[in-house]
């Protein structure tokens, strides 16, 4: 009876964890379906304007005052910076963001945009000490660029066209734009398939 | 009744809840420290210390964390450990509870550093679990010699244990999409 009792342990012991295990994947596929189904979902991160495509002009008002032109025939590039002030990762790249201003500042412009109330990124504007960049609120600029997760950069070559973008977590992700539109490719990824 | 009471404090039920709250508090202090200005802007977020000390307050943290995680590890360390867990957990439910009532919940709860979770009651809940779980693992068990069918239910229910709280983590992150879709 002890050893039927002790085998039946063993093997419901097994069972319990293998659905535990079921139970964790189906809770992954639900989210990443919730993810793709809902708006503004990852499936719509692959929407809106294509790498090699023209980048939809926008003029706004910047938060330090002036314009911020997005797109157009500038003859300098420009990375389009997509953050929020409740975002921690974009906190993380910021001091990336200025040195990359500083040491790519010959052929490129960094922009900064955002949504949601002035007074709040007015504060965020100041406490990140970030008046070296234009900071654009616009709802329309998201909602054209599908942008779904932050922190999300755009980056628009010099004929105004959009030469990479995608989600960045880290400052390699962002070099990578940099590194995909010298190569002339869409991603890095592209830029492997290529050499297969 | 008293039979069930006793069960509580069986060694194989201490053990197992002492080491599955150390994984939990081990991993989520290990997430913590691995970027630290990532967990500072999401103390940050919270709105509850002056920006100046949102560093300081990150940098301690995760090192009461590790402290109560290692501690819970050894039986004879684990009501220091659970003292440490209870402090930290009734720190951080707070802060998050605040939050909710204020209707600042649209935040990186900055759990395990980042886990993309809001804030929102289901996270007191889940803390409130936790908390049960540390107040039951802190125990003076029950002496009694252990077994080897003792070492596998102590190993299958940490297993277990750790792989719903991070199915339950999964559902709580799923919940906000959920109800954007249903909209």
């Amino acid at each position: 009876m002890n050893e039927a009792m002790l085998v039946s342990n063993v093997f419901l012991w097994a069972v319990v964890l293998g659905l535990v295990v079921v139970v964790l994947a189906l809770a992954r596929q639900i989210g990443i379906l919730y993810e793709r189904v809902a708006p503004m979902g990852a499936l719509m991160m692959d929407q809106g304007p294509k790498v090699g495509e023209v980048a939809p002009a926008f003029t706004l008002d910047s938060i330090g005052g002036g314009k911020l032109s997005v797109g157009g025939h500038t003859g300098r590039s420009q990375l389009l910076f997509f953050l929020s002030p409740t975002c921690p990762v974009c906190k993380k790249l910021l001091p990336v963001l200025k040195s990359i201003q500083n040491v790519e500042k010959g052929w490129l412009d960094v922009a900064l945009a955002s949504d949601g109330d002035l007074p709040e990124h007015a504060e965020f504007y100041r406490k990140a000490d970030l008046k070296s960049f234009p900071y654009a609120l616009s709802t329309d600029l998201g909602m054209t660029y599908r942008i779904s997760k932050l922190p999300y950069a755009v980056l628009i070559g010099e004929d105004g066209r959009i030469r990479g973008k995608g989600l960045v977590n880290s400052r390699e992700q962002l070099e990578s734009l940099f590194t995909a539109k010298e190569a002339g490719v869409a991603s890095i990824q592209e830029f492997i398939d290529q050499r297969a | 009744m008293e039979t069930i009471l006793s069960l509580f404090s069986d060694p194989v039920v201490t053990r197992a809840l002492g080491a599955t709250l150390s994984v939990v508090l081990l991993v989520g202090a290990w997430h913590k420290l691995k970027d630290p200005l990532v967990f500072s802007a999401a103390v940050d977020n919270y709105r509850l210390v002056p920006e100046r000390l949102s560093p300081l307050v990150a940098g301690v943290l995760p090192i009461v964390e590790l402290a109560a995680g290692g501690l819970l590890l050894f039986p004879e360390m684990a009501f220091i450990g659970g003292l440490l867990a209870l402090l930290l957990l009734a720190t951080v439910t707070s802060a998050v509870a605040i939050n909710v009532l204020r209707g600042h919940t649209k935040i990186d709860c900055g759990c395990g550093g980042l886990s993309g979770q809001p804030l929102s009651w289901a996270l007191v809940v889940r803390n409130g679990l936790l908390m049960g779980m540390v107040a039951l693992a802190m125990q003076e068990g029950v002496a009694r010699t252990l077994v080897w069918a003792d070492y596998l239910t102590v190993g299958g229910a940490v297993l277990a244990l750790v792989g719903i709280y991070v199915s339950a983590n999964q559902l709580m992150t799923n919940a906000p999409l959920a109800l954007a879709v249903r909209k």
